[in-house]
């Protein structure tokens, strides 16, 4: 088995690995660069608790060989907080009551945040189809729906 | 995930020859989407996977007045979606990549990728050696068969999973077929095969064939199309049923026309009698209701899959009326 | 001050009664006034919502130690078999396996009773057959595929009612019904009963099994130090998984640490200890290296329990003026391979005021994964087929379905005979009636002009979720007036931290973030039962009021002594003590607390006794109004109104998080959510997450919630019941009854997919 070298950036940093072809993206995330906070609950890209934004779009970082995102950008919950302060979609998150057991919270930031760096105005429709590959067990999704339609408000002020 | 090579091909013929040489051992990564869950699902083992993302050529839109659409095959879903003329000119082939799989999906997995994805029967996905992974039986044919096909099935019974690949035979597309020999153009209705022509695949491509490009035909200005997908959730279904439809009308009446199905057959279902009968009909409800009767004539559904039947009419007298509706 | 007894407690946990010795507050404290409350009752944002944003909560997912080896487990593929012959030899020399268990070199540990933890007579598909720790998960999962095992493979039964004929194949030796009989429940005489009734309704109804499918996998992380065992566990129970785990290993409770701090979910399929759990313990012995296992989603929808499907044949019958006079049900489920509860009667037995009923109930044994207590067991099942009932009865007897429900109101629990702490069922009824619209419903259902038609349906609830102790809360006063509760309850996702932070700031008057939570941890914490039966709230948060009530005292007397005047010259506000009067002096407990010492700042709090004679009840009622596509089938739920009594309310954030989440789940079990078994293999179809359709974000409604209640004082110092399952028990029903209202045929199985309304419109 040849081993093979990736080199891509993870929340503006750089990483340079040498890792087996049958990686996933997700593997190199939380094994090899310790970022935990992307999740696994499916393996198949059914559920997008393991969805980051790569190249400014959101993907499932399970069905991704670690290979293919060769020379990306790619954001990952951890990226979100800057300098200590959390990105204002957390914020809502966390004061809208949008997380509960918060396992699959990491996905649903991801994607409403590539949602909003495209669209920086949706609508409740806009919102509900770009984190309908994002399965919560606990929720109810309203209150996600809100912290979204509330982090969009305060980005338009 | 069990080990394999990753090659890494940097034109057409490279790639074409890794495939070609090692028949069902290498396999062909374009958005990996469908080829990880095979791969992990054990339907799959390849020895290697040779990635088509470096190949030049295949990531483009282009469009002209003459020819038309010509997607690479590399497009992403979302991409070709979003496309200024996708969403001017083809509504039928832009609602039905919006209705494919989820925003994560879409981003990830390619138009080609998504004409040659495997199918979705959870025998054939499952623990089970059935026919078409080369085991002696159909497990759905007496078994738990409410979402496989009603037409065109045996000895398996699989439906074709692809929304696009509907809306594209209305649109009388047709694909670019590149290997090491050359290149061939095929269109899209002769793509896709039955089990009873080949059981182990869905489509024509021989081993080191490499799907390219997608070609859609200028539609003129009088066209409207539609995709209406039936699935049983709100969002990340494959459809239990689809309808297509592109049209071109003058006044009341319907001048040319192709419906297309869905979640009823091994591969995305057209009847040729429906088509004929849509050219020259006027637009009325009770026409529509008629020619909708006579969809799936030929029919032999399962034993937990005939209301598959009345789902696919009423969803192509919707989408007619919808259609004419302005 | 701190006074105590120890008493027999009793209280409903999940699918029966707990009875335990527990000591309990004798304290008494004043009933809290909702207007004067500052914190309780108040809109809180989770306290660990931080962490859950940020990412850096560490699920047991998430747990990394240093060497730690990963395990996959074998199982078998048949849905009944014999071991016949086990090879590990070719799977032993991959390098990177570092060993394997299988019933060949594994102490042979009794589990289900008649089982073992591994037994090489098979039982369902997902039984485990070997386990392997490595390097990594892919090393351990190739060496999975080269463990050869020889299977003798049996007849087998997936079918709860095939299982219960002569010639079916059995399970074990003494048959396929569990305990032989069924379970029987009577009151009255239903044969008098039914002479009575003017009208009678008998109807079957059938629910599918469903799947918990948590985001988070079941996992456990075990670590040894020499003879000590760490266990992280993705669990509802650390102190389950304490006491299991050291039985089964034969250490001493206080050898094995059991821990768990954020888990992504479980709602009923993580109350016991895993297999899997003990497997990774014994294996991390042998090989001296903690081990990781992680299950993924198929394992997750063969292996780690099911709410068991259930067959109902319910009978009914009700006078001309609405009087219910019998209510018979006889039904059966089935309970997968091993012992668990399939019963669903208590709805029927609970509900509605009737003098006779019957229910004789069956469990069953098939060849399939064990049921585990899910969301409300048996409630959701059996309120489906009892609400459909009642409305097919009031239909027969022409009466509006809310007011026979409301003809047939009961204030007494008819099983036990005792009046309830507290009902306000009617108030509920009236307040979600107005609502939802009651009163345009279309009449007669199916009178809506199509093709989307309309409906509305109804469901009442009841569920016990009082709790009661033993529970017991430690609170530390830090020096600087900060405090830390630690409590052997768990947050699962429910917003325990948060709502247990609460009631301390609350009573001692300091600010949230003065308070910090430690759950889920049995080396540190006093014991509290697992967090399940919608039980955590009512049980742990008195025994929280109780410790920071007694630290209240204990400040009280602190600043006493050191002001040198008695304590009823004393007022505690706002975290301050003052003196009465002129010439006030005063202490701030960061003051108090330096001049004590932590030494005498630590109080324990415990649950107090639930008042004898009363049946400790939740009640509510959800409207459904749905919109069914008489073309396609499709069924699209547009709003629910569910309006309950629960007792106080403790954050109305968490409360609404719980309520919709619950109602969600029951959305997904009314229309998408079924496990599928292929009929000709016994395999199980249904092992992702696109075949079992959870309900996503497009099929939410629009839901609108109202609590009638306030605190029950009669219950406990904070006046809670839970509302995890009440939130979920009523949803199906009311859908349900909201399609017959819509279309005018009635769909008796769920779930209500497109098919089953297509096939009941045409005929």
């Amino acid at each position: 088995m040849k081993k093979i070298n990736i080199r891509f950036k993870v929340n503006g940093r750089q990483a340079d690995l040498n890792i087996a072809p049958n990686k996933r993206l997700l593997d190199v995330l939380r094994d090899d660069l310790g970022l935990t906070g992307t999740k696994e609950g499916c393996d198949i890209g059914e559920c997008g608790a393991c969805t980051v934004v790569l190249n400014g779009r959101a993907v499932h970082s399970c069905l991704i060989l670690a290979a293919q995102a060769n020379g990306a950008e790619i954001i990952t919950v951890e990226g979100l907080t800057q300098n200590g302060e959390l990105h204002p979609l957390q914020k809502n998150f966390l004061e809208h009551g949008a997380v509960q057991c918060g396992f699959c919270i990491p996905g649903m930031l991801l994607s409403s945040y590539a949602l909003l760096k495209e669209n920086p105005h949706p609508r409740e429709d806009d919102i509900k189809e770009a984190i309908a590959g994002n399965l919560c067990r606990c929720t109810g999704y309203k209150q996600i729906i809100q912290a979204v339609e509330a982090a969009a408000n305060e980005n338009n002020e | 995930m069990r080990y394999f090579d990753y090659i890494q091909p940097e034109n057409i013929k490279q790639a074409s020859e890794s495939a070609g040489r090692d028949w069902r051992k290498a396999l062909l990564y374009a958005g990996g989407t469908d080829l990880l869950g095979l791969i992990k699902n054990e339907v799959e083992s390849p020895a290697a996977l040779i990635n088509l993302k470096a190949i030049p050529g295949l990531n483009g839109i282009e469009y002209s007045e003459r020819e038309g659409l010509t997607i690479g095959a590399l497009v992403k879903l979302s991409q070709l979606s979003a496309h200024e003329v996708v969403r001017e000119k083809y509504s039928v082939l832009e609602q039905a990549l919006k209705e494919t799989a989820s925003p994560q999906l879409r981003n990830m997995g390619t138009i080609g990728g998504n004409l040659c994805q495997r199918p979705r029967c959870w025998y054939f996905r499952g623990d089970f050696h059935c026919l078409r992974k080369g085991g002696d039986i159909c497990y759905a044919v007496d078994g738990e068969n409410k979402y496989h096909c009603v037409i065109g099935g045996g000895p398996c019974f699989i439906v074709h999973p692809s929304d696009p690949a509907v809306a594209l035979l209305t649109l009388d597309a047709g694909v670019t077929i590149a290997s090491a020999k050359g290149t061939k153009r095929v269109a899209l209705k002769d793509f896709f095969v039955l089990p009873e022509d080949d059981i182990y695949r869905e489509n024509i491509l021989q081993p080191g064939e490499i799907v390219t490009h997608i070609h859609v035909p200028p539609v003129s200005e009088k066209t409207v199309s539609g995709y209406i997908k039936f699935r049983e959730r709100g969002a990340w279904d494959f459809a239990v049923v689809s309808v297509a439809a592109t049209l071109r009308i003058n006044g009341d009446t319907i001048i040319d026309g192709k419906a297309a199905f869905g979640g009823v057959a091994p591969k995305p279902w057209q009847e040729e009698k429906i088509n004929q009968k849509l050219k020259g009909l006027s637009v009325k409800p009770g026409n529509f209701e008629s020619l909708s009767a006579e969809v799936l004539k030929e029919a032999e559904p399962l034993n937990q899959n005939a209301f598959k039947l009345p789902l696919v009419r009423n969803l192509l007298k919707r989408l007619l009326v919808q259609l004419t509706a302005s | 001050m701190a006074d105590s007894k120890i008493i027999k407690s009793k209280y409903f946990f999940e699918e029966d009664f707990t009875e335990e010795l527990a000591e309990v507050s004798a304290n008494k404290y004043a009933d809290w006034n909702k207007k004067e409350l500052k914190v309780v009752g108040k809109p809180v944002s989770r306290v660990d919502g931080y962490d859950k944003v940020s990412g850096s909560a560490v699920f047991t997912f998430d747990v990394i130690l240093p060497n730690m080896a990963h395990a996959k487990t074998l199982r078998c593929p048949h849905p009944h078999a014999k071991i016949k012959r086990i090879n590990t030899k070719k799977a032993e020399k991959i390098p990177g396996v570092l060993g394997i268990l299988t019933y060949e070199n594994a102490p042979k540990i009794s589990w289900y009773g008649k089982s073992f933890l591994f037994d090489p007579h098979l039982r369902y598909e997902g039984d485990e057959v070997a386990f392997v720790a490595a390097e990594n998960e892919r090393i351990a999962e190739q060496a999975l595929k080269l463990i050869e095992v020889d299977y003798e493979i049996l007849p087998f039964v997936t079918d709860a009612a095939e299982a219960m004929k002569k010639d079916a194949p059995k399970l074990y030796d003494d048959g396929n019904i569990r305990g032989g009989k069924p379970s029987v429940y009577e009151r009255g005489d239903i044969d008098k009963g039914f002479e009575e009734a003017s009208a009678v309704a008998e109807q079957t109804y059938k629910t599918q099994v469903e799947i918990h499918n948590p985001t988070e996998p079941h996992c456990s992380v075990v670590n040894w130090d020499g003879d000590y065992l760490t266990i992280w566990d993705s669990t509802q129970g650390v102190f389950s998984v304490r006491d299991r785990v050291a039985d089964v290993l034969k250490l001493p409770a206080s050898r094995v640490r059991v821990i768990k701090k954020y888990m992504g979910g479980a709602f009923g399929a993580k109350l016991e200890a895993g297999k899997y759990t003990v497997m990774a313990a014994l294996l991390a012995r042998k090989i001296g290296r903690p081990v990781r296992i992680a299950l993924d989603r198929r394992e997750m929808n063969l292996s780690v329990g099911n709410r068991p499907d259930s067959v109902q044949k319910l009978k009914g019958g009700a006078t001309k003026d609405g009087r219910l006079t019998a209510l018979y049900q006889y039904s059966y489920g089935a309970a997968g391979a091993h012992p668990a509860g399939a019963g669903c009667s208590w709805a029927l037995r609970t509900m509605y005021l009737c003098p006779n009923v019957k229910t004789e109930e069956y469990t069953v044994y098939i060849n399939a994964g064990r049921a585990r207590p899910f969301r409300a067991p048996g409630h959701v099942q059996g309120f489906f087929a009892l609400e459909a009932l009642i409305d097919e009865l009031a239909e027969k007897i022409g009466m509006d379905p809310l007011e026979f429900r409301i003809k047939n109101h009961t204030d007494r629990d008819q099983v036990f005979d005792a009046p309830y702490t507290s009902k306000l069922l009617l108030d509920a009824y009236r307040v979600a009636a107005e609502a939802i619209g009651w009163k345009n419903r279309p009449q007669p259902a199916g009178s809506d002009a199509g093709p989307l038609k309309r409906g509305i349906g109804m469901s009442s609830q009841i569920w016990w979720g009082g709790g009661g102790p033993p529970a017991y809360a430690t609170l530390k006063l830090n020096r600087d007036g900060s405090v830390r509760i630690i409590a052997g309850s768990q947050d699962i996702g429910t917003g325990t931290y948060t709502i247990l932070a609460q009631v301390a700031s609350e009573v001692l008057e300091i600010p949230m973030e003065k308070v910090e939570v430690l759950l889920g941890d049995t080396a540190v914490a006093p014991y509290c039962g697992s967090s399940g039966g919608s039980t955590t709230a009512p049980s742990v948060s008195p025994a929280v009021r109780d410790a920071a009530e007694q630290m209240k005292a204990k400040l009280l007397s602190g600043a006493a002594a050191h002001l040198n005047v008695s304590e009823s010259q004393l007022v505690y506000r706002n975290g301050v003590i003052h003196t009465k009067g002129k010439n006030k002096k005063s202490m701030t407990i960061r003051e108090i607390a330096r001049k004590m010492g932590e030494r005498v700042l630590v109080t324990t709090g415990k649950r107090e006794a639930n008042p004898d004679g009363y049946a400790i009840n939740s009640f509510g009622v959800q409207f459904a109004e749905v919109e069914v596509d008489t073309e396609t089938g499709k069924v699209s739920v547009k709003k629910i109104v569910a309006a309950y009594d629960i007792g106080r309310v403790l954050n109305p954030k968490t409360l609404e998080n719980q309520i919709h989440g619950g109602i969600i789940q029951g959305l997904g079990f009314a229309l998408f959510e079924e496990r599928i078994i292929d009929r000709n293999t016994g395999k199980v179809l249904t092992t992702n997450l696109h075949d079992y359709k959870l309900p996503t974000v497009k099929d939410t409604p629009q839901i609108d919630i109202r609590i009638v209640s306030k605190g029950d004082s009669k219950i406990s110092n904070t006046g809670v019941k839970g509302v995890g399952e009440p939130a979920m028990i009523p949803t199906p029903a009311a859908i349900g009854n909201a399609v017959y209202n819509a279309i005018g045929k009635r769909i008796k199985s769920l779930p209500i997919t497109p098919d089953k309304v297509l096939t009941a419109l045409q005929s």
